[in-house]
């Protein structure tokens, strides 16, 4: 779901804030451990009660995932053999075999939504969270808040590893298949990116920039 | 805005009704052609499922089906409910809600494109195999862009707008 960054900036407790979700009005409120501000009109979350949660996690698990990232692109994923002739697999070759057909849309989206997109992802996240871990204030902070809204649905390294399971199955049928180095990275990848979904809470990141003097 | 908000309705309107048009196209034809030691088979999307369910797989034939042929229909009916009904007062937290699903499990279609590519990737063994995409797989692409287009062109703030456009 993307959230606009001005939406989610109130000002202090008792204002009006925009719902993200259906632009309704809610009231601010202060929150205490484990409640959350609900909109009235459609029932989304408008504020989350954030504490003492750090964005550390976030920051590790983004940098973590980079290094999966690097890793699962840089050694093969799968070995497919027939009658003694084999052939290993990158994430890029499908991307390049695609092409080399003429499907290159196919091939763009493939190399978007398996390679560039988790990239540009994790990056902005990173950057974000390292921001606000280290408080400082790194240039061009909302453009990539921004970024990382917009990247998020379309980090499908998770459906990419579940296809690499059922290209395994499909291809035992048909020759010997064994996976590689690369599929325990791809498959790590796929786990890290689900976390820093959860850890790399949108409204804790307005608010600890906020508390920088980070306005848009 | 409010020609902007008229705009939107329409565009994401035209991109359902493309998603549906293709969704039969995109079933029938082939996405790949597979070559292994001379047996050349042309694989659909369904087909590629009984395949799996017919090696004793039904676990993994199961999650192909619905990635790659309940969700895509299912997003198309589902946003076309939703825009049927903009504007109208009716059914607004159902559609809501419904949009938020749209959302979540849209992606998961992609599980076919990338099946291909992995395949591609691999199964390039000179006379021995090959595997080469379809066209098939241009209009599954389509499909699936179009319903993720529509569902971010198409806002959950416009099932609450209160003026009808
Ligand atoms: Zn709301």
């Amino acid at each position: 779901m993307s959230t606009t960054l001005t939406s989610q900036l109130g000002g202090a407790k008792g204002d009006w804030i925009r719902c993200p979700n259906c632009d309704a009005s809610c009231r601010e409120r202060e929150l205490s451990s484990g409640e959350e501000l609900r909109c009235t009109r459609c029932g989304a979350t408008v504020l989350q009660f954030t504490g003492r949660k750090t964005l550390q996690p976030a920051l590790a698990l983004s940098v973590a995932g980079l290094l999966a990232l690097v890793l699962a692109n840089s050694s093969p994923v799968l070995v497919f053999s027939v009658a003694g002739r084999d052939q290993s697999g990158y994430i890029i070759t499908g991307v390049r075999e695609l092409i080399a057909q003429g499907y290159w849309p196919i091939a763009a989206l493939v190399f978007f939504a398996g390679i560039l997109a988790p990239l540009l992802y994790l990056t902005s996240v990173a950057y974000v969270s390292s921001a606000c871990c280290f408080h400082v204030r790194l240039p061009r902070l909302v453009d990539l808040i921004r970024l990382s809204e917009q990247m998020e649905s379309w980090n499908l390294v998770p459906v990419y590893s579940i296809a690499t399971v059922v290209s395994v199955v499909k291809l035992r049928m048909l020759g010997g298949v064994q996976w590689e180095f690369g599929a325990q990275w791809v498959l790590a990848l796929a786990v890290i990116s689900l976390f820093v979904q959860q850890t790399f809470n949108h409204r804790l990141v307005t608010e600890r920039l906020i508390s920088m003097g980070v306005e848009p | 805005m409010k020609i902007n908000n008229k705009l939107r309705v329409e565009l994401a309107r035209a991109l359902v009704v493309t998603a549906a048009l293709l969704y039969i196209p995109s079933n029938i034809m082939p996405v790949m052609t597979m070559t292994i030691v001379g047996k050349t088979e042309p694989l659909t999307v369904l087909g590629g499922v009984y395949e799996l369910y017919d090696s004793g797989l039904p676990l993994i034939a199961g999650v192909v089906f619905l990635a790659s042929f309940v969700v895509p229909f299912l997003k198309i009916a589902a946003l076309g409910w939703i825009l049927f009904l903009h504007g109208t007062p009716r059914l607004r937290e159902r559609r809501n809600a419904l949009h938020h699903i749209v959302h979540k499990v849209g992606s998961w279609s992609m599980i076919d494109i990338f099946l291909l590519a992995v395949l591609a990737a691999v199964g390039q063994l000179g006379s021995l195999a090959a595997v080469t995409a379809e066209p098939g797989a241009i209009f599954f692409c389509i499909v699936m862009i179009s319903c993720l287009l529509a569902a971010e062109i198409y806002k959950p703030r416009l099932i609450w707008e209160t003026t009808t456009t």
